[in-house]
């Protein structure tokens, strides 16, 4: 049979000099769900904009069906049948469903748009590949999920034979993950071809047939599905054994940090989160789960003192912090890893060493009479960039030419520069490579284990059960659900607390949250 | 092993890219000069010799070249904290009434008059960008708007007060009678502009760079200026930092209009005294980067184009318009991201590699 999409000896070098992809080889053949994976910086993403034709490759070959193509833009890909689904979606909140999916490609009577046989088009498109998404309503009204599924559909409506989906499951919940993979093979078994870019392993197994590996921009293998353990994967992305556990706590410290009936509305009036109350002990690890967008953020920022509270008290070590500022926080011993590193945590344009004591520019250590020591500037950061193995060239280097993971380590450096009594933890390691990844939950794990006091929330589940010691689930701003960590606990029991299906009852919750 | 990032081998590349945008901007303002003017070539030379013809032109650039730097510098403060206040043109104006206000007092006829008058201008300055800085964290108010409104406001009201207050009365004079010899800067080449302007402007460049890159107060500056949110998240007072970035720029814009009044080139304050100089800061501040150390570089190149242009206006038959067009030429290529087209085909023509940046 001959493969649908070939790509062979691909080669990338941006103008910079950066080697994104070198002699990459992929062979999908139709009508197979063939994952990519890799660690981040891997190439995974440069190799499907070169197949989307976002990029033009500077090696190599691209053959489709056998003949051989070049895609000089998108259009072109699109043409060909190639349809891409990327991880930030490209919909119009305020344009209907159906608008979405054929917008560029109407039905048209005459001049005029047809909205009946778009429609109609649209509602059978998702029936067929039981993608199923109510048409009318606007996009911005329907969940991450459905619009995901706008996107797919967008590709399908289009013709797409072969369907790229970077990252797919990165936005969905557990139930909503095991729905997409129903769709995935529904496309498939209709003779469609899919391609998953993916890091989540277990995903992967249960989706793929195949399995392409890709390291360093290259690619280190291919294998079947069905032949591969998470382990034997896992190893041959990174190139070395890696240990995804962690210990749970022995220990149990006193009460750090306290939250007794916070509220929190936002600008416009709409209440975020109500009625949380929570308590956190030193030397342990409380996991915040949710569907983002739940108010697990809008806590960790209210204890911040990012976000004023409506109602309620958030007390530091039985101090009641309410009013004090952001830095006087900071000063109780608490400590931050915010959700976005590039849009809260770091100044991309500053330095490495300056980013490191942006938190510490009132203290006697760095600044004396207004002026900055820089030498212990200087050498506070080559300390940290050794402690925390931050690749880099030297403290003088800007923090935007780091790759994603050793720009999260600057901020998790710098947040555990000094031992934390409370640390706030928020999408630790979103977009960040399996090596880094297990250096930072150790580095936060190792905080816990020096007595701090952990709140971490996070989209990924099997982060939250691997380094939490105790869950609580955030429904609608609320907390419905709190457990200790056992291995009983499932992602999917989880997911059906998250998307509100269940409920604990008061008793057991009052219980279990301590 | 720790590396240091080449901070030359960016300068080198940023200075090529000025330059080759500045001889593009010379060829285009030749083929103007050739199709406005009957005798082009003295008109080009003008352009390009003029402002070293003598030292009273000579005086006249460097005269610039301070003035470019103080307005650049105060426009980089702001700039570097991402404020895009635009009030260097009125601090000027009210530091430079200050000034004024502190030469024609009795104060004027001391060897306090200078200093004394500096202070004035860099006091009213102040105050004068803080208002600004003050109303967006207070109200929310745009600074490019506040700003803007507050020197047409600082003008108008400084012009009214020369025209009736300071002029003497009824001569219809537009200037205030002249400074006594104690308020006007010395020389530093007798007779002409060549004063103490420019080591003002000097020392008002390592402080600017002293405060930004060695005190935590730059450094909070600039971490505000990279990503305010992230500053606020560290525990940084944005606004605050912002209010004081505002007031020490407006303190530079002060200054600035004493260096007007009080120079050689005016020695007594005039309407319409800066003739939109405070205004191509902006220019001088977007092409040095906001960095203080490039910004009297900038300030020396584009104050001698300057220079010629307007020798050129005075002294060969190219029209005013033309100059003014020649002028936006400069600033539109030298401010725009500009890279010279063909690189690759020059490169290739001269047989040398491309090397990657």
């Amino acid at each position: 049979m001959t493969p649908i999409i070939q790509a062979s000896n691909i080669g990338k070098v941006y103008p910079g000099g950066t080697v994104a992809n070198d002699a990459v080889n992929l062979t999908v053949m139709p009508g197979e769900v063939h994952a990519v994976v890799g660690e981040n910086g891997a190439g995974k993403s440069t190799l499907m904009k070169i197949l989307f034709g976002m990029e033009q490759p500077t090696a190599g070959t691209l053959r489709m069906e056998g003949r051989e193509v070049t895609f000089p833009g998108p259009r072109a890909a699109i043409d060909a049948g190639i349809g891409m689904v990327f991880q930030h979606f490209s919909l119009i909140p305020t344009f209907s469903v159906y608008e979405n999916v054929v917008l560029g490609a109407e039905p048209r009577a005459g001049i005029r748009f047809d909205r009946k046989k778009a429609i109609s088009d649209v509602r059978a498109l998702s029936e067929k590949f039981r993608l199923k998404v109510d048409p009318l309503p606007p996009v911005g009204a329907i969940p991450v999920g459905q619009q995901q599924r706008v996107e797919i559909l967008k590709a399908l409506y289009r013709n797409a034979r072969v369907l790229i989906l970077d990252e797919p499951t990165a936005v969905l919940a557990p139930q909503e993950v095991e729905e997409l993979f129903v769709a995935l093979r529904a496309l498939v078994a209709q003779g469609r071809t899919v391609i998953f870019i993916a890091h989540k392993l277990p995903e992967v197994l249960a989706i793929s047939d195949r399995i392409t590996v890709m390291r360093g921009g290259r690619t280190v293998g291919e294998v079947i599905a069905s032949e591969v353990t998470e382990r034997s994967l896992a190893n041959l992305m990174v190139g070395r054994e890696v240990a995804l556990r962690v210990d749970r706590s022995q220990t149990d410290g006193p009460l750090r940090c306290a939250v007794e009936g916070l509220r929190l509305v936002a600008e416009n009036g709409v209440t975020l989160a109500e009625d949380l109350t929570l308590n956190v002990h030193g030397g342990e690890i409380l996991g915040l789960v949710g569907v983002e967008g739940n108010g697990q953020a809008e806590l960790l920022e209210a204890i911040a003192g990012l976000r004023q509270a409506a109602a309620g008290r958030i007390a530091l070590e039985g101090a009641e912090v309410g009013t004090l500022s952001v830095l006087d926080r900071r000063g109780h011993g608490l400590a931050s890893i915010p959700e976005d590193r590039l849009a809260k945590g770091l100044a991309p344009g500053a330095t490495v060493a300056e980013n490191l004591v942006a938190t510490r520019l009132d203290g006697p250590r760095f600044v004396r009479r207004g002026i900055l020591d820089l030498k212990a500037i200087r050498d506070q950061a080559v300390n940290l960039i050794e402690r925390f193995s931050i690749r880099v060239g030297g403290p003088d280097f800007t923090v935007d030419t780091l790759s994603g993971g050793n720009m999260q380590k600057v901020v998790v450096a710098r947040e555990l520069a000094e031992q934390p009594k409370v640390l706030l933890v928020n999408q630790p390691t979103r977009g960040v490579d399996l090596g880094a990844t297990q250096f930072i939950w150790k580095s936060i794990t190792d905080a816990r284990d020096r007595g701090a006091a952990v709140l971490l929330s996070s989209a990924d589940l099997s982060e939250l059960l691997a380094l939490s010691d105790r869950l609580v689930v955030f429904y609608r701003g609320r907390i419905v659900a709190a457990f200790l960590n056992s291995d009983g606990l499932t992602p999917e029991l989880l997911g059906s607390y998250m998307l509100g299906l269940e409920k604990q009852d008061p008793a057991t919750l009052k219980a279990a949250l301590r | 092993m720790i590396a240091a990032p080449n901070r030359w081998a960016e300068a080198r590349q940023e200075a090529g890219r000025a330059i080759a945008a500045l001889l593009v901007a010379l060829i285009v303002a030749f083929v103007i000069v050739l199709s406005t003017s009957s005798e082009p070539a003295e008109a080009f030379r003008t352009l390009l010799t003029a402002p070293m013809s003598s030292n009273r032109t000579r005086g006249y650039w460097i005269d610039d070249v301070a003035k470019l730097t103080l307005t650049g510098l105060a426009f980089s403060l702001v700039f570097q904290a991402r404020q895009f206040a635009l009030g260097v043109q009125g601090q000027a104006y009210v530091g430079g009434l200050a000034a004024a206000l502190v030469a024609l007092s009795p104060v004027g006829l001391t060897p306090l008059a200078i200093p004394v008058g500096m202070l004035a201008a860099m006091l009213a300055g102040a105050a004068y960008g803080f208002l600004p800085g003050y109303a967006k964290a207070r109200f929310g108010a745009s600074e490019i708007v506040s700003s803007l409104m507050l020197n047409y406001i600082a003008i108008r009201m400084v012009n009214y007060a020369i025209r009736t207050q300071l002029a003497p009365p009824g001569t219809g004079q537009l200037t205030s009678p002249e400074f006594p010899p104690q308020a006007v800067f010395p020389a530093i080449v007798p007779g002409t502009r060549f004063d103490l302007g420019i080591v003002i402007a000097l020392v008002a460049v390592g402080v600017v760079w002293f405060l930004l890159y060695r005190t935590a107060w730059g450094l909070k500056l600039r971490l505000v200026g990279h990503n305010a949110q992230f500053a606020e998240y560290a525990g940084i007072r944005a606004n605050a930092i912002m209010v004081s970035a505002m007031t020490v720029s407006g303190a530079i814009g002060g200054l600035l209009g004493s260096v007007f009044v009080q120079g050689k080139a005016f020695g007594r304050i005039a309407i319409d005294f800066d003739g939109n100089l405070a205004f191509e800061g902006i220019l001088i501040a977007i092409v040095a980067r906001s960095k203080p150390l490039a910004v009297p570089f900038v300030a020396l190149a584009y104050g001698y184009l300057r220079q010629g242009a307007q020798l050129m206006g005075m002294r060969s038959d190219v029209p005013m318009e033309m100059i003014a067009v020649v002028q936006a030429l400069v600033i539109l290529l030298v401010a725009s991201q500009f890279t010279l087209p063909g690189r690759k085909a020059l490169a290739r023509l001269f047989g040398r590699k491309e090397t990657a940046t």
